[in-house]
């Protein structure tokens, strides 16, 4: 037998997913996460899933360890070195008040007070050129002054070091021989683009959190071998890929979004699988919505992402899916302002309490009690039964709510009910609309892939609101984090600044720097991965001169400045509306994607083993139209084979999960076991 | 769908359609905002968010707008523009695919770059019922005109007062002629005017689709009691603040003509639910450039002070602005002729703002902060680079602003009357034009002291690699951000021009001189005012300034009365 195993650690629960490649067949266990050591958690699974560490070839593991430790502040005593002038850059920042009007806004602190923060003499010119040499006798009196003051992590960041990083691994290389044990980081390891203030934070975040995140992979790696696992340790990274436990050593800040990422990826299987070209992955779970798009079969990854996000937090520059999140799940809670505006969210109701339904102290009406009052959810089996739901605690905290905006009478809490799950409808569309139409890209041409335990209950009115005439929830939409991990490539991104107008000669020396880059991520691959199938995406960010902004255009195979100008163009005309036949377009960026093909379960095996076809059971459900319930047909998801087809309304239910069929809509159960629902109101 | 069967008697609109009408319109100025920056050419926009989006109701009232973009937009810059076009065209003679601009002084009574473009928005079943106008307003890249070196308006540029630029759906090709061969960078602003109107069209189809959504008279109804609410909240607010007349002045350096200080002096008037800025005794009309008309001035910095009073949770619209008065006599140098010169027009803006929070100090300690270093502090280099292609670089300083009842202040940001606006990466300013930073640091001992200090400022020196051009625009040099609640003032902005064999000299208010390789420009950026007293400032927040190096130990033993251990610990003075 020969397991690959995925593990993501959540807030409350750590979920494994493992396929056994001689059954065919795979195999989910999930158990508390376990805050004073994650890896205890994760034995437990192991054990729960009776599943041999010795079995296992194949490890990939999600963890929300990096963020956490960022956002809470809880790192290591690291010090800063940089050019001498510049130690501020880190703490002045970009100067914004992205809350215009907060007189009292501050922003986050930076990860290294000023105190930790130190300059030496040297400098780089903007073409790469040394001004000033390192002064090798000032750092290493630094060195030992840092020793006194027990630093245990180190990062490095020179101004203009994105065009010669000379100066910061000579700088590396004398701390690492002056104090061995301490980690040292240097701002051109983890980013080669320019623009300081991003490259320091993102280096003094990487030494943040870097001896962590180190102890916590070797000991997960001792315990695991201590039980007989001798197979391959992978980490999720936030690009969507693979990497190995030596890389993320070395740039643990790439695991910053290493959670929620796996369901992206496991959407863009399914999309290739089911040969999807277009989908919006939608996951939905207990406080947030996130979604992200898959164009063309690919993830747009954004190379600058904001920990705590944008408004007080601060950008890292590291390649991260796009992923936009809004403060919309489950447990938002449901509330008025002084003027009796009705809000939902963002506050949320968490795990605990949680909502007012799970019967553990919640008092104030949130997105799943209203979704118990409109018969979605089954009272009786909501986890399989694990916990049962009360109904006249969220009718009553609905009813509190109702009554100042005036709805009165026997239905009163189904009208509010219906209202909470249209504002939470309207807010989660606007993150949709902000991922798509604001790139200039139309959600009619996208299918709705929805996962997470809220997903299925809300696409399908998502879908309405957003003239989306496909919705697809996959098997196993409450575990599909892990499922993803199971399915993921090794990546590694790798990105170089150069800045020259299109012309033959610069397509000349673009195509050098990606050949140079693919033999080094080929050489790393390799290497990290062994021997496999690798294959490459290169992009350039072009822009047209005097502009300050750029686009990430894919050239890929394109031969010349003509081809390449008119994919940018396209690109360009599509986003925008408009594109400037004249205008002198220029390369900013060089990025490449380097992915090594990792051995993928087959995904019509994935499912829970089937159980016989069993009717449906009714129930009243109240859908938005008219105020009286509909007889609804109530499905058990593992009985319904391929090629089912049936009409809304309908629910279909199973472990962690619920999928709404409204009236009118229809729906089938594919190949993959995928529920497809065709939403008959948004076809147009 | 939810209309036929959730009316609930109170309203005409239920509480829920309400509320998804409500984001409804933000969500699409929000979506139209994202759109222009994304399209634009000019930095002024994707850079400054320099622009704004509106809705506004059939009588031009402001009913949303996006929540991004720069505070004076936010106090309604479009709805003078189209109140304009409805008086001279009345609502008649303005069509479905009407496009009309709209930058003229005595309408907006700001700089002309500022100009506004909309579009009627119809609606109802035969798609004839005027309910709206979409509107953008843009800073045009450039318009002609001399500025700074200005006197009158008519040296700044070209005015366009209400004009079409397209009539019911075709562009009215001698419109953009005139407007391409009044500016120098032609190919840059009719980039943005084709961002602009882009946004303008979608903006007008987006609104017209979500009022057929609900029918025209629901969305009429939603509009007025989403004002109306707004209204309320904001009275809600005012009402908790104690009645009463409240003053507070300083002065802003001079008019960039003479040295004469000018008196920004403001009465607020609180009763009951209203509030009432008072701008009798503010200087009057300058000769220079930093003039503004009665609602692109003085209405418009009132409005924001307002909106900083209020806080940043309600959204601004006209409702919210109904419990606003301004007594505002003509000729002062926020209500200013339409001949005046505005080119600078909002240099006054940020202290001006400041002013007016600054009035209720007492009346609301727990809100008021110390003040801010409320000047532009613009730096403007411009040349050719050795390959003879041409610059014009504007950075700003950023400063510290003010303590408040809670937290020190904080800072560098840029001023009250900007937002979300970032500093050009000094990386990318070193690879585009003749310069080298030599230092980016934060500037010990800015702050103004007090149980919370201030923020502080900045200093950055640029080493100049090759002979160009440098304007400035700092104030504020002689009259510092103040303390309150017994706070400190901090230290004033200066720049100073460092050249080998001269003496440093200060360069704060330069409309052009040349610089030679070799030189550095330093640019020093005042803090902020602290709050309280300093001797109620605890060792702990002392000793970790003094650790972290935000101010020194001189400053520390003066401001703070505390005496240095051996050990390096700070003790009171007096309890040694």
């Amino acid at each position: 037998m020969s397991y690959v195993v995925a593990v993501d650690i959540g807030g409350t629960f750590t979920d494994l997913v493992a396929y056994d490649y001689d059954a065919r067949r795979a195999i989910y266990t999930k158990s508390p996460t376990t805050y004073e050591n994650f890896v205890d958690g994760i034995l437990e699974c192991f054990e729960k899933a009776n599943i041999s560490p010795d079995k296992t070839k194949f490890l990939n593991h999600g963890t929300t360890l990096v963020i956490n430790s960022l956002i809470q502040r809880r790192g290591s005593n690291a010090a800063l070195i940089t050019t001498k002038g510049f130690r501020d850059v880190l703490e002045i920042a970009r100067g914004n008040r992205p809350d215009p009007f907060d007189l009292h806004y501050r922003r986050d602190a930076p990860v290294i007070p000023r105190q930790m923060r130190f300059e030496v003499q040297e400098r780089i010119g903007s073409h790469g050129e040394i001004v000033i040499p390192l002064d090798v006798l000032a750092l290493r009196e630094l060195a030992s002054s840092l020793r006194t003051k027990h630093v245990d992590s180190i990062a490095v960041f020179f101004m203009n070091s994105y065009a010669n990083a000379v100066h910061e691994l000579e700088a590396a290389n004398v701390l690492r021989d002056l104090l061995p044990g301490v980690y040292v980081t240097t701002s051109t390891e983890l980013t080669r683009e320019w623009y300081e203030y991003e490259r320091s934070s993102t280096v003094a975040a990487n030494a943040f959190v870097g001896p962590q995140v180190n102890t916590y992979i070797r000991r997960l790696e001792k315990d695991l071998s201590d039980k007989g696992f001798c197979g391959s340790l992978f980490m999720m990274g936030s690009n969507g890929g693979l990497l190995s436990v030596e890389r993320t050593c070395r740039q643990p800040i790439a695991l910053v979004e290493s959670g929620p990422i796996g369901g992206c990826i496991g959407a863009g299987a399914y999309a290739e699988a089911l040969g999807l070209k277009n989908l919006i992955a939608f996951d939905m779970g207990g406080t947030t919505a996130k979604c992200a798009l898959v164009e063309n079969g690919q993830f747009t990854v954004e190379s600058t992402y904001y920990v705590g996000g944008y408004t007080n937090g601060f950008p890292i520059r590291s390649p991260v899916i796009d992923i936009v999140e809004v403060g919309s799940g489950g447990g938002s809670i449901a509330w008025l302002d002084g003027q009796n505006r009705l809000h939902v969210g963002p506050q949320s109701a968490g795990s605990t309490p949680g909502p007012v339904c799970y019967g553990r102290g919640g008092d104030k009406a949130t997105v799943t009690d209203a979704n118990l009052i409109l018969g979605r959810l089954n009272p009786e089996r909501f986890l399989g039964g694990e916990l049962t739901l009360d109904q006249a605690g969220a009718s009553e905290a609905i009813r509190k709510i109702s009554a100042p905006l005036g709805f009165s009478g026997a239905d009163a809490t189904v009208q509010m009910a219906n209202g909470i799950l249209s504002i939470a409808t309207v807010i989660m569309a606007g993150a949709i609309k902000q991922i798509s139409v604001q790139h200039g890209l139309d959600p009619r041409d996208f299918a709705l892939f929805s996962y997470g335990g809220g997903g299925p209950l809300h696409a399908s009115a998502l879908a309405r609101e957003l003239s989306i005439p496909t919705v697809i929830i996959p098997p196993e939409p409450g575990n599909f984090s892990a499922v993803g991990m199971l399915l993921a490539d090794a990546r590694i991104d790798l990105a170089e600044v150069y800045s020259a107008n299109l012309d033959a000669s610069a397509v000349d020396c673009c195509a050098e720097i990606f050949a140079r880059l693919e033999d080094e991520a080929r050489i790393a691959l390799e290497h990290e991965f062994g021997a496999a199938e690798i294959f490459f995406d290169r992009r350039a960010e072009m822009r047209y001169v005097g502009q300050r902004h750029n686009i990430k255009v894919p050239i890929s195979g394109l031969k010349d400045d003509t081809q390449i100008r008119s994919a940018f163009e396209n690109d360009y005309e599509r986003r925008y509306g408009h594109a400037d036949k004249r205008a002198q377009v220029e390369f900013q960026t060089a990025h490449l994607s380097a992915f090594a093909r990792q051995r993928r379960p087959d995904l019509s095996h994935l499912p829970r083993p089937q159980e016989p076809f069993t009717a449906p059971l009714y129930r009243k459900v109240y859908f938005e139209v008219g105020a009286y319930p509909l007889e609804t047909a109530v499905y058990n998801r593992t009985s319904l084979p391929p090629g089912f087809i049936a009409t809304g309304p309908a629910l279909i239910e199973e472990y962690g999960s619920t999928t709404v069929v409204w009236p009118g809509d229809s729906f089938e159960i594919g190949s993959l076991y995928e529920i497809r629902v065709t939403v008959k109101g948004a076809q147009s | 769908m939810i209309e036929a069967n959730q009316r609930v008697k109170a309203d005409s609109v239920d509480a829920i359609s309400l509320e998804v009408i409500r984001h409804g319109l933000i969500s699409i100025t929000n979506q139209i905002d994202a759109n222009i920056k994304r399209t634009a050419f000019s930095p002024y926009i994707y850079e400054y968010n320099d622009f704004a989006v509106g809705l506004t109701d059939p009588d031009g009232q402001l009913v949303a707008q996006c929540t991004g973009g720069m505070p004076p937009f936010v106090a309604d810059s479009v709805g003078m523009a189209v109140r304009d076009g409805l008086q001279i065209y009345g609502r008649d003679r303005l069509h479905h695919g009407d496009v009309v601009l709209c930058n003229h002084a005595a309408v907006q009574g700001q700089h002309l770059n500022n100009t506004v473009m909309y579009t009627p928005v119809f609606g109802g079943v035969d798609q004839s019922l005027l309910i709206g106008f979409f509107a953008i307003n843009v800073h045009w890249i450039d318009i002609g005109g001399s500025v700074p070196r200005s006197t009158d308006i008519f040296m700044e540029g070209l005015q366009l007062r209400t004009i079409k630029l397209w009539s019911k759906g075709e562009p009215i090709e001698e419109v953009y002629r005139i407007i391409e061969n009044n500016s120098r960078m032609p190919t840059e602003l009719m980039g943005d005017i084709s961002a602009q109107l882009a946004g303008c069209l979608l903006g007008r189809d987006l609104t017209r689709d979500l009022a057929s959504r609900y029918g025209t008279a629901t969305f009429f109804k939603a509009i007025e009691i989403i004002l109306d609410q707004s209204e309320a909240a904001a009275r809600a607010i005012i009402r908790a603040m104690p009645d009463g007349v409240y003053v507070a002045e300083t002065y802003l350096d001079n008019d960039r003509t003479s040295d004469n200080p000018l008196l920004i002096r403001v009465k607020v008037i609180i009763v009951d639910d209203e509030m009432t800025v008072d701008y009798t005794e503010i200087a009057d009309q300058v000769a220079g450039p930093i003039n503004s008309g009665y609602f692109g001035g003085g209405q418009t910095t009132a409005r924001v002070a307002f909106k900083y009073l209020l806080g940043a949770d309600e959204m601004a619209n006209e409702g919210t602005f109904r419990p606003l008065k301004l007594v505002l006599p003509k000729g002062k140098i926020l209500s200013a002729e339409p001949t005046a010169p505005m080119g600078n027009y909002s240099t006054p803006f940020p202290t001006v703002i400041d002013v007016v929070v600054r009035a209720l100090e007492n009346a609301l300690p727990d809100r008021v902060p110390g003040g801010h270093f409320a000047t532009h502090s613009g730096v403007r280099f411009h040349g050719r680079r050795p390959d003879g292609s041409f610059f014009d670089s504007h950075d700003s300083g950023h400063g510290g602003w003010g303590g408040c009842a809670t937290h020190d202040g904080s800072g560098p940001f840029r001023t009250m009357a900007h937002g979300d606006t970032r500093i050009i990466p000094l990386e990318l300013q070193e690879a585009s034009l003749p310069m080298r930073i030599e230092e980016f640091t934060l500037r010990e001992d800015s702050c103004g002291a007090g149980k919370f200090r201030g923020g502080l400022g900045f200093r950055k020196k640029y080493k100049i690699l090759q002979s160009c051009l440098l304007q400035t625009n700092l104030d504020r040099t002689k009259f510092p951000p103040w303390g309150v609640q017994g706070g400190r003032a901090a230290l004033p902005g200066r720049f100073i021009l460092e050249r080998a064999g001269e003496p440093a000299r200060d360069i704060s208010k330069e409309k052009g001189i040349t610089l030679q390789a070799g030189d550095v420009v330093c640019v020093e950026t005042g803090g902020g005012g602290g709050y309280g007293l300093p001797r109620d400032r605890s060792l702990e927040l002392i000793q970790s300034d003094l650790d972290a190096g935000y101010i020194s130990v001189e400053c520390a033993k003066r401001d703070y009365e505390i005496s240095l251990g051996l050990d390096g610990k700070v003790r009171r003075v007096s309890e040694i």
